[in-house]
């Protein structure tokens, strides 16, 4: 049970983070790119990743109960940073007045998820740039449609917090066996489905 | 202030805000799927463009709204993390099947219904905004029997210091979910209703020459509100009986608690009979050629939203000193976090939330001045395609 739940919660982070390169990168190459074109080429993404994120936090919450806690009040100021930008970054995006403050919340979230990494790695603070600076050089990789560098920037935005995270010891912090068995037969089969649809809208949007 | 009134504070704002996006898109999703149904079926271009015109609002406001949701979740573990310490073996599984069950697969289908446009089967399509309203539906079901268990916790057994699930249909049967959750679908179909109404007397006012689209709309938007209402209110005072027996206390958490149930009530009965009376002002359009009703109907927009907000006061405050009724404190299960974070995000949030929440109004404005015939002029890069 302690593997399943940790594999699905492991899917659902990178599921997050290889598809945030798309949108939070493309957010912060903002100023030195064509910016019409920049958040076009993101429509078929913008929203995509976010839908990863609310389930792996469902899942850290009903799976591993005592950890969700501890983990998210633990960083609470880093999270403040990291959500605020989130609503920034998705109302910018939606109301298309000012290119700034869609570059500003992308940076707020993207540095908000370095210091997280900071955080769970204990490191020192410079080590926060570098989730911004993976970010965007995946951005750089959607927007060049550099598609061979594709896969190894997605699995560099994707990997450094799931494998910080990994480092963690969840003895005893997870749920018990009840509730774990009732939430798996939900949780497996949906996460194919979110992965053949959410492919179906970007190949309906380059239809 | 004590990091609990805070994290209090600040846990209202953000689920009183959440609430009034959640309100419109549940409403809407309710009424496109009539009308996309209706398209489907008879193909007349007025369903079609019926259901492009109001499915736009639906998707400014969706693509808003989860951002205030993201942000909902996230809390239960920045402030009250003793609530998923203590209670989320149980509180826990309901969430987890709505992020999962619901909201990753409503924001998922509702991708590809906005992407669909124009590219899919129009019968798949359809199944789509479908799957898009149960899913939302679904959300509501799951969120609210979270939420019973905490008004009512059922289904568990203590073990150690620690809740453990013991019975998940417990939580299904709740009585405290169950009417509950048709009380709160019903408000939303309400206020559908209620904004397809007053959005349609806006054009009237206007004269837009949009008279049949606006005629049909508006209709739809009486009779939605006259047929949702009346089990709006049943559903309502169904609740009484179910406090009497699981919450004795409820009208008594603080001096001021009726106040909010009064005013929801006023509005829930005054809803309920403007609608009924103009049912029969329907007939020969008598209703927008007197043209003054128009104006209260643009007037009333706001209403059901409000009588929400009122709501869920009543039902949270009354619920108070309790998180979990009878078991946890909500004052234990506050995060060990400084209450100068807590009111740092209490600020942050606010303000991002009440900018949030004027985003929507002037986009939904926008798209709403601009009528149903517009150039493909996007309004956000979500509605491009739309």
């Amino acid at each position: 049970m302690e593997t399943l739940w940790l594999t699905v919660l492991g899917v659902l982070t990178v599921g997050y983070f290889a598809l945030a390169g798309f949108d939070y990168g493309s957010g912060l190459l903002l100023p030195f790119r064509r910016r019409e074109v920049a958040l076009r080429r993101m429509n078929p993404f913008f929203l995509g990743n976010e839908v990863w994120l609310v389930a792996a936090v469902g899942v850290l919450f009903a799976a591993f109960p005592r950890l969700e806690g501890e983990l998210l009040s633990g960083a609470h100021s880093t999270f403040t940073l990291l959500l605020a930008g989130l609503v920034l970054f998705m109302a910018a995006v939606q109301l298309r007045l000012w290119w700034w403050l869609v570059f500003t919340g992308a940076l707020m979230v993207s540095v908000g998820w370095g210091l997280f990494l900071v955080h769970l790695l204990d490191a020192p603070w410079p080590v926060a740039f570098v989730m911004p600076v993976l970010f965007a050089v995946h951005g750089w990789v959607f927007q060049m449609r550099r598609w061979t560098l594709f896969p190894v920037t997605a699995a560099l935005c994707a990997l450094p917090i799931p494998l910080a995270f990994s480092s963690i010891d969840v003895t005893g912090l997870m749920a018990h066996n009840d509730t774990l068995s009732l939430l798996a037969w939900v949780a497996i089969p949906v996460i194919p489905l979110v992965v053949v649809s959410q492919w179906s809208i970007v190949a309906l949007s380059s239809r | 202030m004590s990091a609990a009134d805070l994290a209090r504070l600040q846990f209202a704002t953000t689920t009183s805000f959440h609430f009034l996006f959640v309100l419109l898109t549940l409403g809407l999703v309710t009424l496109l799927v009539i009308m996309q149904t209706r398209f489907t079926i008879t193909g007349a271009p007025v369903h079609e463009r019926m259901t492009r015109f109001w499915g736009r609002i639906y998707v400014i406001n969706y693509a808003l709204g989860i951002v205030t949701g993201v942000v909902m979740e996230f809390q239960f573990g920045l402030n009250w993390s003793g609530l998923a310490t203590y209670a989320g073996d149980v509180f826990g599984a309901p969430l987890a099947l709505e992020t999962l069950i619901a909201f990753f697969l409503e924001s998922t289908f509702l991708g590809l219904w906005i992407f669909g446009w124009g590219r899919l089967n129009r019968w798949v399509h359809l199944t789509l905004l479908w799957l898009t309203a149960l899913t939302a539906f679904a959300s509501a079901f799951w969120i609210m029997a979270a939420n019973g268990f905490l008004q009512n916790p059922v289904g568990y057994r203590v073990d150690g210091n620690v809740l453990r699930l013991d019975d998940f249909g417990a939580l299904l049967t709740n009585p405290t979910f169950t009417s509950a959750f048709v009380h709160v679908v019903f408000a939303a179909i309400t206020a559908g209703g209620v904004f397809l109404t007053g959005v349609s007397a806006y054009h009237f006012i206007k004269r837009t020459p949009e008279a049949d689209f606006f005629r049909r709309s508006l209709r739809m938007g009486v009779v939605t509100t006259a047929l949702a209402t009346p089990v709006l209110l049943g559903a309502g005072f169904a609740q009484f009986p179910v406090i009497a027996a699981h919450q004795p206390g409820k009208t008594e958490a603080t001096p001021w608690v009726g106040a909010p149930l009064g005013f929801m009530i006023l509005i829930g009965m005054g809803l309920t009979m403007i609608s009924w009376l103009t049912l029969p002002l329907l007939f020969r359009d008598a209703v927008i050629r007197m043209r003054f009703p128009l104006y209260l109907m643009v007037v009333g927009i706001p209403f059901p939203f409000a009588a929400a907000i009122f709501g869920w006061m009543f039902r949270e405050i009354g619920r108070q000193p309790w998180l979990v009724y009878g078991l946890l404190r909500t004052e234990d299960a506050v995060s060990h976090v400084d209450a100068s974070q807590i009111l740092l995000s209490l600020i942050v949030f606010t303000f991002l939330f009440v900018v949030l929440a004027c985003v929507d109004w002037a986009l939904i404005a926008r798209a709403v001045r601009r009528g149903p015939d517009v150039a493909p002029a996007p309004v956000s890069p979500m509605v491009v395609t739309l």
